[in-house]
């Protein structure tokens, strides 16, 4: 069960990241509306489509 | 004639989408961007209305990126909101609101931006916190788990150590970050001498942090080997989500007491030396200005009577119930609404000069003196503070005695498993779901402290015209004057009724709200203001709905009868119509009620005795005061709150809004003056009066549900606290403990929202 002390310090180190990764999304604001953006792919002028995945 | 409404209103509001783009009122609702490259950016917010679902969003901002000049356009479905950045050398915000229009939608400016903003941050920060809280608290007892599954020597005493290490890193951001609020809340109460929940919720975490962590660094130390990490974050996470509810249904009141702020720029039509007319913004008026006032707006600004003569409604400011009469030289007040005839006026007096912002800084005055409220949990606090510091203070003393390595370990546990969580969700807990429950019932609380004074008042102030009474709806009173011959009572009514459809006056509103009217194809329907309206039935005789002339009256002798119509054919009157302002329908119930409730209810309106007199006898009441200017109405309640009785109000008038500020507990109507809902501590949506007893029974209820609360909790602290005493209590145990004993009070505060 050595792998253990690895392991443990790791997953600490892991869930810090974790959570700096959500305060990076919160503060982007992609939690201030959750439906909004879910709507967007019915409108028909899909101008802001990413280029790079053209037709 | 519904198009032709449409029409007139469409003409009505040109004038003022073109002031839209007028500096003083730009400031509104736009900021200016720093300049990069020389041209000047403006952001605007706006209101969006008839937006159904999500994808709407995506249409207006569509809409707003293909007028010329737009740079960014972001809308909200959510917020019900557009932000849009123009660039000023090529567009104007009346071009923005245009282009909403005509994609189907409508845009007001949009003031109340800067205190959205403020709510998202709010609650962004709340979001965060809670979450940092409950992500540690999860990873926090998995890292426990082994060392309450592990039987005695299973784990490695260096294994524990590392566990207890990463708790330790983990525990660190729930204390320094998500707990920060604690302890600055802690820290101000301390400051200003009072104990607040805040101080043995901070004191609870601080111990217990500071205990676990020398048992993590030194285990077999002064702090023993138990670390406490698990209950700490999951305490911590527990009252910051108590907390982030509190502030969710704080924001759903802003947000519904916000929708009615939106509006287009108040047009004034000011006269120019030539004579011409324009339009400008009544951020624009000067003293000395010669301003147009149509029938049916509202006086702008302080001032004089020029020209004409008509009627003025004065009741949102002064409570008077019947329209004044106005000739030439005569006073005017900003706020109060032109009936019956255009007239021009000077204007004498604007902004903060005016009668309206001297009750506002009535108000504001009031704001600041008003008695400030304990919350009962502060009642509670100080008490189960000093008795838990006592207790953990003689057991150290007691263990230091028979075991001194214990001594600081036993304090350690009665600080923690007295953990005051239930106690602190005990209050919050339960206002906050009777809150949620009046919310459906129609009354919208903005302060969660209003629940307590609605409990506790003693005595309550109402207002009378447009919180008691109404003017709009029944009671209609005719008095016929014709032979008697011709007409029976209903056709005459009906034709009344019929004729008044056709205009939007006031009176005419009233009358055709009365009855539905008779079928008479009318022609030639003109409206002369201030005289009422002229038309003619299909036998080409001649009728009007209004006012009828002097000297008809004279000769018929009927000039002292006072009406606010005549109906009259060929120039002959046949009856007159009064409206009696007349008692809301659940008044009288209401007031009979709070009084069997044992509230003493008393009227003060700023309307003439006689008329007050008159609906107090109707209620029953016996403390009705009439002719109150706004600061006689505020020394009333300061009299009533030094002898000490808890006092709530009830209004709706401008008058009323210094009142409401300083009385402990205040209910605006829904239909009431803006400036009274805000300053009042709930508002009565439905405008029943009713609600006021509903809300009142409500709150007895949670009053009683909080005390269960704090009596479980109690119960709970005096069975635990004598184990810790003891010695006997697991970590575990205690952390159970807690967290059931706060489920059991956050489902019993939910009983309250059925």
């Amino acid at each position: 069960m050595d792998i253990l002390y690895l392991l443990i310090p790791l997953s600490t180190v892991l869930v810090l990241g974790i959570i700096g990764v959500f305060g990076w999304a919160l503060h982007g604001g992609q939690f201030d509306d959750l439906e909004q953006h879910g709507a967007q792919i019915l409108q028909a002028d899909a101008g802001s489509v990413d280029p790079c995945q053209g037709p | 004639m519904a198009a032709s409404a449409q029409a007139i209103d469409r003409i009505a509001a040109a004038p003022a989408m073109a002031l839209l783009d007028d500096a003083a009122e730009l400031a509104r609702f736009t900021r200016w961007l720093p300049a990069r490259d020389g041209q000047r950016t403006g952001e605007s917010s706006l209101r969006i209305g008839g937006m159904h679902c999500a994808a709407c969003a995506g249409l207006i901002e569509a809409a707003l990126r293909r007028v010329d000049g737009v740079v960014d356009a972001r809308v909200s479905a959510a917020a019900q909101s557009a932000t849009v950045q123009w660039d000023a050398t090529r567009t104007r915000p009346s071009a923005l609101v245009r282009a909403i229009e005509q994609a189907g939608y409508s845009a007001l400016p949009d003031t109340a931006a800067g205190a959205r903003a403020l709510r998202l941050k709010e609650s962004r920060a709340a979001v965060w916190r809670l979450f940092v809280a409950a992500f540690c608290a999860m990873q926090v007892m998995m890292l426990a788990t082994p060392s309450y599954i592990s039987g005695p020597g299973e784990l490695a005493p260096d294994l524990k150590q590392l566990l207890d290490w990463g708790s330790w890193l983990l525990a660190l951001p729930v204390l320094l970050f998500a707990a920060a609020p604690f302890f600055t809340g802690a820290w101000r109460s301390v400051r200003v001498g009072r104990i607040g929940m805040d101080v043995p919720v901070a004191l609870g975490i601080g111990v217990a942090f500071l205990a676990s962590s020398g048992a993590a660094f030194a285990p077999g130390g002064l702090f023993g080997t138990e670390v406490y990490f698990d209950s700490l974050t999951m305490f911590v996470s527990f009252l910051l989500g108590g907390r982030y509810l509190e502030m969710r249904a704080r924001h759903r009141a802003a947000v519904a007491l916000e929708d009615s702020v939106g509006r287009l720029p108040e047009t004034a039509w000011r006269e120019c030396a030539d004579g011409s007319v324009e339009a400008v913004s009544v951020l624009r008026l000067q003293r000395g200005d010669t301003v147009r006032v149509a029938a049916g707006q509202a006086f702008a600004a302080d001032g004089v009577l020029l020209r004409g003569a008509t009627r003025v409604d004065e009741s949102l400011l002064s409570g008077e119930s019947v329209p004044v009469d106005k000739g030439v030289g005569a006073a005017l007040a900003a706020g109060s609404m032109n009936l019956d005839a255009p007239v021009v006026m000077r204007v004498e007096r604007v902004g903060a000069d005016t009668r309206f912002e001297a009750i506002v800084a009535l108000m504001r005055e009031a704001r600041t003196q008003r008695p400030a409220m304990l919350r009962s949990a502060d009642r509670w606090a100080a008490p189960f503070l000093w008795s838990v510091l006592l207790l953990a203070a003689g057991a150290a003393a007691v263990w230091s005695v028979i075991d001194p390595s214990r001594a600081v370990w036993v304090a350690v546990s009665v600080l923690i498993v007295t953990c005051p969580c239930a106690l602190s969700l005990a209050v919050p807990s339960a206002l906050l779901s009777a809150t949620a429950a009046m919310a459906r019932r129609g009354v919208l609380l903005r302060r969660l402290e209003a629940i307590d004074g609605l409990a506790r008042m003693d005595t309550l102030f109402i207002d009378k015209t447009g919180t008691l009474t109404q003017k709009e709806s029944g009671g209609v009173q005719m008095i016929r004057v014709d032979d008697g011959a011709h007409w029976s009572e209903a056709t005459l009514r009906g034709r009344a009724a019929s004729l008044a459809a056709w205009s939007t006056h006031p009176v005419a509103r009233a009358l055709a709200a009365d009855r539905a009217g008779d079928a008479t194809a009318w022609r030639d329907v003109r409206e002369l203001p201030g005289q009422g309206l002229e038309a003619r039935d299909p036998d080409g005789t001649r009728w009007q709905l209004g006012r009828c002339a002097a000297a008809t009256l004279d000769e018929r002798g009927l000039s002292s009868i006072a009406v606010d119509a005549w109906l009259s054919r060929d120039g002959q009157p046949l009856a007159g119509f009064r409206f009696a302002e007349s008692l809301r329908a659940d008044a009288a119930a209401a007031v009979a009620a709070l009084q069997r409730d044992g509230v003493r209810v008393a009227l003060l309106s700023g309307d003439t005795p006689a008329r007050v007199e008159r609906i107090g006898r109707l209620l029953g009441l016996t403390d009705c005061r009439g002719g109150l200017a706004p600061d006689a109405k505020l020394a009333a309640v300061r009299a009533a709150q030094a002898r000490g009785e808890r006092v709530a109000m009830i209004g709706d008038g401008i008058n009323d809004a210094p009142v409401l500020a300083q009385a402990d507990t205040s209910l605006a109507m829904g239909e009431g003056a803006q400036i009274a809902r805000a300053q009042a501590d709930g508002v009565l949506v439905s405008n029943a009066l009713h609600d006021v007893v509903r809300a009142r029974a409500l709150a007895h209820r949670s009053l009683r549900v909080m005390r269960q609360n704090l009596v479980w909790a109690a119960v709970y602290n005096a069975a635990c606290v004598p184990l810790a005493l003891l010695g006997w209590l697991p970590p575990w145990a205690a952390g159970l403990g807690m967290a059931t004993s706060s489920l059991v009070v956050v489902l019993n505060s939910l009983r309250l929202a059925r």
